[in-house]
């Protein structure tokens, strides 16, 4: 095994290429025609979105009963489905925007695919609290619009901080996204051969011409922009913990919940992105640029995220023994012990036991075990939002209001609708417009930059 | 491939003895305050030495962790400073000078100390396994001993790779980095409950360790900053370090800033929202009398105050701006943990006069002491490390 | 080819350093309209062009803040004035609480804003009809190269010298970059007709598919559901009750929570000298009974208990309340025919409560007097 050589800055693409060849590369996805591959995969994914969709046309005419949900457990796969992809959305955030700040380069290759996932992520996750409120027709009320009723949205609760945080996160995630795409966009617009195209990229890439003077604007508002995104990440998913903590359920109110809700959100995103562009960099290509290197440090993200999370596991239990309330620490005994243990052993093994693995080195960079951890780690993160809604409240301060949660069809369709609609847009997106920002890659290309005087 | 050919020219200058000189008063001055302290008033005293006790702790662990990141990651352009965030670690040797005394008078500090009060009260009976003096105390050894062997291990490969620029040491310190960072956060969660929050031993709060985390690392690199740009504009270290990593510092200040206060409101918000009297009584006792206004100012002197100094980018820059703020942080802390311990001690009214000036004067003489002694020992320049020129060389 | 005018000279180079020599000779010859372009940002450059510090950060800064204020006035109006509610026993002003709203606004308004001053604002985008856009140089730059040009509009502009000057940097290639006039001065038209007719059906469309929605769509199922319940609404018939009425009435022999037996039933007069009205003239009471009379008697009795009905004749107008027998009638004996009817009259008991019926005999009082006021009345 060669050792880094820590003298010399850490390439970051591999093979040299040059500058009109990372063009031709990222382009080749949207010029080239798709193979029969690709409509395998957009049909799998088209027909659990067809699934999802139908099960969600019944729930809108029959209404919620449809579900699984009871008394008291009144919150399930909904909510749970919500907390699971605005959780992969912050991976995305924190690759374009945190590690910028950080200056860390080898962000580039995944930045922009990142950000499309984030997209894509919280338009599902916003599906979930529309579809939650029972007549989603009505969900307009949801803003503090001026109405005939004279009435006005309760800005001291947690649900519509969540109406605001969301929303916020998906406007601001999207114009993070376009801005960067405007270059490759116009780059692309003085390639393309044919005319509709052109057009349309022409529009979109509103006359960018590439001039220094803008660059330099440009270059600002990046940084405006990702100064912007960071504090936003952390505060979307704090704003949805905050849905579980200001209550005053054992089990939901924790003051760990902020952070560790963050923290999961990056676990569990990062594994999804580790995923997706295992499979992108293999069909398209574009190993040369989205390197094993990369792969690995996203590996270890995934170990440092996946230890903060089991230090708020760990916490929680410890605090709950400590702070000697007997109800504390009843939730948390019948969690590991109770009727929904094989949740959360499900949770702790695939969330902290399983990642471990990633402190060998061979494992961090070989495909297949990441990947495998990496479905592992959706499967946990998943698991982790149904241990905290679901066991909490089935067993709530009333014992004879006790019960159990089992999901419908309705719940299983909607969750497998859910991933049918990420994948369709992930997999629409991938032969739209570029995977990777080429201005970016460009812009880190050994002999791009001229030499400090 | 692993010999480092780049040959760095360094001239090893010791810092001058006055500082030597001034920090002993300082810590002379402090010693006699404290001494009189404790034969006037020793559970008053005791209260401020683990302020002191604490704040110096954060500052050293802070530095470990920070040097931890620096491998982990990578960084450039902080290694031509790492020999101040090592110098600042070397703080921790002072601590068991500070907690014996403490441990002596500990039954006026800490409630759960009492076998008597703890057999009629419930919930410290409950807690008696954890909370019970043997149990500390053994607690307090283990986490000083891995500390110490950590910065041990972090010091030892830094500074051998001075005289044999060998990567392999580099290599040796991440993988210490990278068993040291999951320890870090136990023990220091840990040091956290027992010195801090047992304080008031029926509070609980899941995040406190974060909290303190928050707390630790900003006044580490407060010090790490301040100490470094000093250094720097008087000629100690290399030439050519300037604005570019600055600029590093002070997003690291600022970013901070923003972490704790996004803990901190973090924890005020949940414990205010969901009004449950086990909890909330730590804050109301931060907010009866003049502790208001002390809470209050806590707001401003840790949160806004370096927020508006650092937050245009020309400010990450300027060393005069910088320097201000993150002398200004590194004190913020001290505030911070005086509004965490002394409620305590004094319910009702803010405790402040001889006592705890005093207190802070030692507490700086032992500073500017232990980075006169430990800086003397080495080199102010990893010279050997293989980053070392890509470090120099950093641009934005 | 007349139209066609020289827009520019480019230079194409592949060696980033060799621009970057170029942009500093260029700057020390003091031209002014020359920009340097590339796929992607240049470091240092800024430096080197002399460009002005970049204004956004500050522009972000003046649009959170504004940002800020609003989500601050919009929390504080909305919660502790227009709408007031104590949640959790906090106050009606709970910042705390507030703050991820104030963030989020902030936020949203900064970024999306700074976005929006970036891009129309300073660089007047959308702007396809730039000089440079569809020629060889801007091709080159997006796939390879990066370049330089000088604007011929520049004051120094001299084709040879800029040449020679080009060529001394040892450029990959130079390039001369015409435009045609009609092309970049064209500006679309608002009263174009295409234009127009675009607006109309975009406003027709519009107005269909909202009146399409609100008064179709929401009044099929499932939208229906919760108007159309397995319920009676009042005044409904009903096909489950002999009588066919929805409403019902109090089971007989039964009185209602808070009211008493009334015990002059078919006594008028007796009521009225043993029935005594508890209220006093306040301006509560007469307020009550002012809107109770409105509600309940002003139909028939009029406004002013006149007699004049607003019922047009579909019921016999009942007699004036100003008459000297009513007006010598006692307090209880109005209360009476409140309670049991009178001649056509129905009785009042079910719609109104007890303090309701002696408040409006307090309203009558007064209207009574309203319309013969003695003389001490005016002092």
């Amino acid at each position: 095994m060669n050792q880094i050589d820590y003298t010399i800055e850490p390439q970051i693409i591999e093979g040299n290429p040059t500058q009109s060849q990372v063009n031709d590369a990222i382009a080749k996805p949207l010029e080239t025609k798709p193979t029969w591959k690709y409509y395998l995969a957009l049909g799998i994914s088209v027909s659990m979105l067809l699934t999802g969709a139908i099960c969600l046309g019944y729930t809108f005419y029959y209404g919620l009963g449809l579900w699984g949900i009871n008394q008291p457990i009144g919150w399930a796969f909904d909510i749970v489905n919500f907390v699971f992809w605005v959780g992969i959305g912050h991976a995305g955030t924190l690759i374009s925007a945190i590690l910028f700040l950080f200056r860390q380069k080898w962000r580039t290759g995944i930045a922009r695919f990142a950000e499309a996932m984030t997209i894509f992520a919280v338009m599902t996750a916003g599906l979930f609290p529309l579809i939650h409120t029972g007549r989603p027709w009505l969900d307009g009320y949801l803003f503090p619009l001026p109405n005939q009723h004279h009435l006005w949205v309760n800005f001291t609760s947690p649900l519509i901080w969540d109406v605001f945080a969301v929303s916020t996160y998906l406007t601001v995630s999207f114009v993070f996204w376009y801005i960067g795409l405007i270059p490759d966009l116009a780059i692309l617009r003085d390639r393309t051969k044919s005319k509709v195209k052109k057009i349309i990229y022409s529009i979109f890439s509103l006359g960018w011409r590439h001039s220094n003077t803008h660059w330099h604007h440009y270059e600002m508002i990046y940084l405006v922009l990702a100064g912007f995104a960071t504090p936003l990440v952390l505060s979307v998913h704090t704003i949805v913990s905050f849905d579980f903590a200001v209550s005053i359920l054992p089990g939901w109110h924790t003051t760990i919940f902020p952070p560790y809700f963050v923290a999961g959100a990056v676990f569990s995103g990062f594994a999804m992105v580790q995923n997706v562009l295992i499979v992108i960099r293999k069909i398209f290509d574009l190993e040369h640029i989205i390197t094993l290197d990369i792969l690995e440090k996203m590996n270890k993200v995934m170990l440092a995220t996946g230890m903060m999370v089991g230090y708020a596991y760990g916490m929680e239990f410890f605090i709950a023994w400590y702070s000697g309330n007997p109800l504390e620490s009843f939730v948390f005994i019948n969690r590991a012990f109770g009727n929904y243990a094989w949740a959360y052993w499900i949770m702790v093994s695939c969330n902290v036991i399983f990642t471990q693995l990633f402190w060998i080195k061979k494992i961090r960079r070989s495909i297949i075990p990441m990947f495998i951890i990496g479905v592992l780690v959706n499967v946990g993160m998943w698991f982790e939002r149904f241990v905290i809604v679901v066991t909490t409240t089935s067993r709530d301060f009333l014992p004879t209001s006790w019960d159990y949660f089992k999901p419908t069809l309705y719940d299983i369709g909607i969750l497998i609708g859910s991933f049918g609609l990420f994948f369709t847009l992930v997999i629409l997106f991938i032969r739209a417009l570029p995977v990777v920002s080429i201005s970016e890659v460009k812009a880190i290309l050994p002999n791009s930059q001229p030499k400090h005087h | 491939m692993s010999e480092n050919t780049f040959e760095f020219k360094y001239e090893k200058k010791v810092l001058p003895q006055k500082v030597f000189n001034l920090g002993l008063t300082l810590l002379i001055v402090g010693l006699i305050g404290i001494i009189i302290g404790f034969i006037v008033n020793s559970a008053r005293t005791s209260f401020n030495l683990v302020i002191l006790m604490s704040w110096l702790a954060s500052i050293g662990i802070g530095s470990l962790f920070f040097i931890g990141i620096e491998y982990l990651t990578g960084a450039v352009w902080s290694v031509p400073f790492r020999r101040v965030a090592e110098i600042n670690s070397a703080i921790i040797w002072v601590l068991p000078f500070l907690i014996i005394p403490i441990l002596l008078n500990i039954h006026s500090l800490y409630h759960w100390t009492h076998t008597e009060a703890v057999q009629t009260d419930a919930i410290l009976k409950h807690k008696s396994p954890y909370l019970n003096e043997s149990f500390f105390y053994i607690r307090i050894i283990i986490i000083l001993v891995i500390w110490y062997l950590f910065y041990f291990l972090f010091n030892n490969n830094s500074r051998q790779q001075d005289n044999n620029p060998n990567q392999n040491f580099t290599r040796k310190n991440i993988t210490v980095s990278a068993i040291f960072m999951p320890i870090f956060a136990i023990t220091l969660t840990i040091f956290a409950i027992d010195w801090l929050m047992s304080l008031e031993p029926h509070w609980y709060s899941t995040i406190f360790g974060v909290y303190y985390f928050a707390g630790t690392f900003l006044a580490a690199l407060g010090a790490f900053t301040f100490a470094s740009i000093l250094l720097n504009e008087n000629g100690f270290l290399a030439e050519g370090l300037g604005q570019d990593h600055y600029y590093s510092m002070g997003a690291l200040l600022f970013a901070f800033t923003n972490f704790w206060a996004y803990i901190a409101f973090s924890q005020f918000m949940l414990i205010w929202y969901a009004n449950l009297p086990e909890e909330t009584f730590w804050y109301i006792m931060r907010g009866t009398g003049s502790w208001l206004y002390f809470s209050i100012g806590l707001i401003f002197v840790k949160f806004i105050v370096p927020y508006i100094l650092l937050l245009p980018q020309p400010a990450k820059m300027d060393p005069k701006r910088l320097k201000i703020a993150a002398i200004w942080i590194l004190f913020a802390h001290y505030y911070d943990l005086y509004w965490i311990i002394m409620p305590t001690y004094s319910k009702n009214s803010l405790p402040l006069s001889w006592f705890e000036i005093a207190t802070l004067i030692f507490g700086i003489g032992i500073l500017v002491c232990s980075f006169y002694i430990f800086s003397k020992r080495t080199n102010l320049i990893p010279i050997g490390d293989p980053k070392l020129k890509r470090g120099l060389e950093f641009h934005l | 080819m007349e139209s066609r005018k020289l827009y520019a000279i480019g230079a194409l180079f592949n060696d980033p350093n060799k621009l970057v020599k170029l942009a500093k000779k260029i700057v020390e010859q003091g031209y002014k309209n020359w920009d340097v372009h590339s796929s992607f940002p240049i470091h240092g450059l800024p430096k080197i062009m002399r460009l002005k510090w970049s204004p956004l950060g500050y522009v972000a800064l003046i649009l959170g803040l504004t940002g800020t204020t609003f989500g601050l006035f919009l929390t504080w109006w909305t919660m502790s004035v227009d709408y007031p509610l104590i949640i959790g026993g906090k106050p009606w002003f709970s910042f705390p609480a507030f703050v991820p709203v104030l963030f989020e606004l902030t936020v949203l308004l900064a970024s999306v804003g700074t976005a929006i001053v970036m891009l129309f604002i300073i660089f007047k985008f959308p702007n396809n009809r730039h000089p440079l856009h569809d020629t060889d140089y801007l091709k080159k730059v997006s796939s390879d190269n990066c370049g330089l040009i000088i604007e011929a509009k520049d004051k120094k502009f001299n084709y040879d010298e800029i040449k020679s000057l080009f060529s001394q940097f040892e450029p990959d290639s130079i390039i001369d970059i015409y435009y045609q006039e009609e092309e970049t001065s064209y500006k679309p038209k608002v009263f174009d007709w295409k234009f127009i007719v675009f607006l109309i059906v975009v406003a027709i469309l519009t107005s269909a598919i909202g009146y399409l929605f609100n008064n179709v769509i929401l009044y099929l199922p499932p939208f229906d559901f919760m108007m159309n319940q397995h319920k009676l609404n009042p005044q409904e018939a009903s096909t489950f009750f002999n009588d066919g009425f929805g409403m019902r009435k109090p089971v007989p022999g039964t009185v209602a929570r808070g009211e008493a037996f009334y015990p002059f039933k078919g006594k008028p007069d007796e009521a009225g000298t043993k029935l005594i009205n508890p209220l006093l003239p306040s301006k509560e009471n007469l307020e009550l009974g002012k809107s109770k009379y409105n509600t309940f008697c002003s139909p028939c009795h009029g406004w002013r208990g006149e007699g004049d009905s607003r019922l047009n004749g579909q019921f016999p107008n009942p007699p004036s309340l100003h008459s000297e027998k009513v007006r010598n009638w006692s307090d209880g004996r109005i209360y009476h025919v409140i309670v049991e009817g009178q001649n056509i009259m129905p009785s009042y008991s079910k719609q109104l409560t007890e303090k309701e019926r002696w408040a409006i005999v307090l309203y009558i009082r007064a209207l009574q007097r309203s319309l013969n006021a003695k003389q001490e009345d005016v002092q």
